[in-house]
């Protein structure tokens, strides 16, 4: 339990660290090292899967994505932020916090029970034939991503012509 | 495991709230997008403690993975968009969008 409640924490921490840290490429950074700390929880809830994609794409490659777009955007990218936004967020979080514990347990005693008993198979058999059609809405959602990129890219291709 | 249960959403409401305050208070708009990034962790985590508790562990990680796919996509447009603005913004600030004329 105090493992699970260190590692819930850093992931906490790490995430307000990348909202509030002035600069882009160590907001990133952060945000990498929170998406580590949820790939090792999601390791210990026996969810191994979830946990490699979580370290290796999310970790990794958005990660990449970031910091690549930093270092294309870095010359007068430094915009100026309201100077309440990072002085008052300490007092709405620790009043979130305080209704986060109070409201939460209430919460949950609402959601009902789930029907089904514990699951059998294997997660190859559970990804294959019970969520197949989420499979094929992932093909497209990569796909449109990759048409939208290249869209985007080819449109600024067009403007330096003329 | 209800305990447990408790502590792990717990934690997700937070990463939650803090992605939302973010995205309520910053201009930055790669600050904005790392909050949309903070929010999906918190959902994520939701996702699979709610799997593990319920014992729908399976079910819950192909959900996840599925999300993470959508969330990749998500984020590879996005920031090519961001890199599009700055190029005719020079600038990151999300203000100068509401300039933009239809």
């Amino acid at each position: 339990m105090i493992i699970q409640i260190l590692l819930l924490s850093g992931l906490v921490i790490f995430s307000i660290l990348a909202i509030l840290l002035k600069d882009l490429l160590k907001a990133a950074l952060s945000l990498a090292v929170a998406s580590l700390f949820l790939g090792i929880i999601f390791f210990r809830l026996d969810a191994p899967y979830a946990g490699v994609f979580e370290i290796s794409v999310v970790a990794g490659l958005i990660t990449v994505l970031f910091a690549l777009t930093v270092a294309l955007t870095r010359k007068d990218s430094e915009v100026k932020e309201a100077r309440l936004t990072r002085l008052a967020f300490p007092l709405f979080f620790v009043i979130f916090l305080i209704i986060d514990g109070l409201v939460m347990k209430s919460l949950l005693q609402q959601v009902p029970a789930l029907p089904a008993g514990p699951e059998t198979g294997s997660f190859g058999e559970v990804l294959w034939k019970s969520r197949t059609f989420d499979l094929v809405a992932q093909l497209g959602v990569i796909l449109a991503g990759v048409l939208a990129v290249l869209a985007l890219f080819r449109k600024k291709e067009e403007d330096k012509d003329e | 495991m209800s305990n447990l249960w408790f502590l792990y959403l717990f934690f997700s409401a937070l990463l939650i709230f803090t992605g939302i305050y973010c995205l309520l208070t910053m201009r930055n708009l790669i600050k904005l997008f790392i909050a949309v990034e903070v929010i999906s962790k918190g959902v994520s985590l939701a996702i699979i403690a709610t799997g593990a508790v319920k014992h729908s562990i399976l079910l819950a990680q192909t959900l996840a993975i599925t999300y993470i796919v959508v969330e990749v996509s998500l984020v590879a447009t996005a920031l090519a968009l961001i890199i599009n603005i700055y190029k005719k913004n020079k600038s990151l600030d999300i203000r100068l969008l509401s300039k933009l004329k239809g």
